[in-house]
C-alpha cells in the first residue's frame, strides 16, 4: 500500500530537522505501525547523509586574483554605451581583432627574420584554438597563485603543433621565458584574446614574453618530428625569478 | 557572516571600496564555486560561472535590496547563471562530469571520488530545477525557508520539489547500481 503524502512529508521533514514536536509524535506513531514507512525513512536518511557527505572542493587558487583583476577597471571606465563600445563588444569583431593582432604580431616577427617562413602554414586556423580550446588535447597544465602572477598555463597539441595556452594575471610587469629542450621545435606564431600590449621575442629554443595585467594568449610551436619535450617556464620580475614550472609533452604512439 | 556584516560590506562596495568586495569574495567564492560545480559537473565551467557571478554582483551591487539577505541574492545569481550556462552547453556539447582531487589518502580518495562521481552523475541525470533544490539543501546547507527566499517560491513548493528530487536521485542511484 502506498504511503500517504502526509507521512512522506513528515519523513522528509524529520530527516531535514524541520519537524515540530506534535508532527514528530505523529510520525513516530506511524513508523511504529508501518514497516514500509520505516524502510523509506531509512533509505531517505541514507541518501541525505550521502548527499551531505559529498566533499566541498577548493576553488582554483588563481580565481580570486582573476576576479579582483577583472573588477578593477569596471568602476574606472565610464559606463557609456556608445556606438563604438557596442560595436567593439560584438563577439565577431572581437575575434576578428584577435585574428588581426595575431597576424600582425606573427608577420612582424616574420619580417624581423627571426623565424623560418615555413612556420606560418596554419596561423589563421590556430587563432580559434584559444577561443575554443576544447577542440585540442591538453598534454599538461599548471596552475599557480603567486603575489606577482597567478593563472593557468596549459600545453595543448593540435596535429604537429604544440600550443602554450596562457591565462594569466600579473600585478606588475613580468617577463616570461619559455625554454624548450628539443631544438628541432621552432616558434610558429602567437595570438591573444581581447587584449594588447604583450611583448614577444624569440631565439632558438626560447620564447620571451612581457605582460602586465590580465592576459589570455597562445604561443604556437611547431613540433613536426613529434618528439617528447619539456617546456620550462620562468616568470621574472625585475630580472628575479618569482615562479618556475615545467610542462611535458609526450606523443601518443 | 551576519546580515549586518554583509550590509556593511555592500555599502562600502557601493562607495567603490574594492577591499570590501574582496572580503565578500573570500567569504562566498567557495560556496558559489561548489554550487556551480554541482550544477554543471565541470570544474572549468564552474570557474567561468563563478567569475561571471562575482562580476555581476560587483556591477549591480547598487541594485541589491538590503531587505533581503545577501547570500540569497548571490546564490540566486549563481543558480540562474548555472542554468543559463547549461542551456548554452546543451547547444554546444554533451555534459561531462569530473572527479575532484581534494588531497586525501589513496583509499579515501578512491571511496570519496567514487561517491562524488556517482552522486554527481546522478545529479546531472535529474532536471535542473530539481538539481537546484538539492544543491541548495545539501551543498549550501539552506533551510526550507532560505530555499524559498532564494528561489522566490513558497515553502510548500520547496518541499514538494525537494522530495521529488530526492526520489528521482534515489531511483537513478539504484538503477546505476551505485546505491
Amino acid at each position: 500500500m502506498a504511503i500517504l503524502q502526509k507521512y512522506l512529508d513528515l519523513i522528509n521533514a524529520d530527516i531535514d530537522g524541520e519537524i515540530g514536536d506534535s508532527d514528530r509524535a505523529e510520525l513516530q506513531a506511524f513508523l511504529a505501525e508501518s514497516a514500509q514507512g520505516r524502510a523509506l525513512h531509512q533509505e531517505l536518511a541514507l541518501l541525505c547523509s550521502t548527499l551531505d557527505d559529498v566533499d566541498t572542493i577548493d576553488p582554483p587558487p588563481h580565481m580570486r586574483h582573476m576576479i579582483m583583476n577583472a573588477v578593477k577597471p569596471i568602476r574606472a571606465i565610464p559606463q557609456s554605451q556608445g556606438y563604438l563600445k557596442k560595436l567593439f563588444a560584438m563577439p565577431a569583431l572581437t575575434h576578428a581583432i584577435t585574428f588581426a593582432v595575431g597576424v600582425v604580431l606573427t608577420l612582424s616577427l616574420l619580417s624581423s627574420g627571426q623565424i623560418s617562413t615555413r612556420a606560418f602554414d596554419d596561423v589563421t586556423g590556430l587563432v580559434g584554438t584559444i577561443a575554443e580550446p576544447i577542440s585540442v588535447g591538453v598534454s599538461s597544465a599548471v596552475s599557480f597563485d603567486k603575489p606577482e602572477v597567478a593563472g593557468k598555463v596549459s600545453l595543448r597539441r593540435s596535429g604537429a603543433m604544440l600550443i602554450l595556452d596562457m591565462d594569466l594575471v600579473a600585478t606588475a610587469p613580468i617577463e616570461i621565458e619559455a625554454d624548450y629542450t628539443d631544438r628541432t621545435i621552432w616558434f610558429n606564431g602567437f595570438a591573444q584574446l581581447e587584449s594588447t600590449g604583450t611583448r614577444i621575442s624569440t631565439e632558438t629554443g626560447r620564447v620571451r614574453l612581457g605582460i602586465e595585467g590580465k592576459r589570455r594568449f597562445a604561443v604556437y610551436l611547431q613540433n613536426k618530428a613529434e618528439r617528447d619535450t619539456t617546456i620550462n617556464l620562468r616568470f621574472l620580475v625585475d630580472g628575479k625569478v618569482v615562479h618556475e614550472a615545467n610542462l611535458d609533452y609526450t606523443p601518443t604512439r | 557572516m551576519s546580515k549586518t556584516d554583509d550590509t556593511n560590506l555592500i555599502e562600502r562596495c557601493i562607495g567603490g571600496d574594492r577591499k570590501a568586495f574582496e572580503i565578500l569574495l573570500v567569504q562566498y567564492e567557495r560556496p558559489v564555486f561548489n554550487a556551480a560545480f554541482r550544477m554543471l559537473g565541470s570544474r572549468d565551467d564552474a570557474m567561468d560561472v563563478t567569475q561571471t557571478v562575482f562580476l555581476k554582483v560587483f556591477e549591480n551591487i547598487d541594485q541589491y535590496d538590503p531587505s533581503r539577505r545577501f547570500f540569497s541574492w548571490i546564490y540566486r545569481i549563481t543558480l540562474n547563471e548555472s542554468i543559463n550556462w547549461l542551456g548554452k552547453a546543451k547547444r554546444l556539447q554533451p555534459l561531462k562530469s569530473e572527479v575532484v582531487d581534494d588531497g586525501k589518502s589513496l583509499e579515501q580518495e578512491i571511496d570519496s571520488a567514487n561517491l562524488s562521481k556517482d552522486v554527481q552523475a546522478a545529479l546531472m541525470a535529474i532536471n535542473p530545477d530539481q538539481r537546484t533544490v538539492i544543491v541548495l539543501k545539501h551543498i549550501l546547507g539552506c533551510s526550507y525557508g532560505e530555499i524559498g527566499e532564494i528561489l522566490e517560491i513558497p515553502e510548500k513548493t520547496v518541499k514538494s520539489r525537494l522530495y521529488s528530487a530526492r526520489q528521482q536521485l534515489k531511483d537513478v542511484l539504484t538503477r546505476t547500481g551505485a546505491y
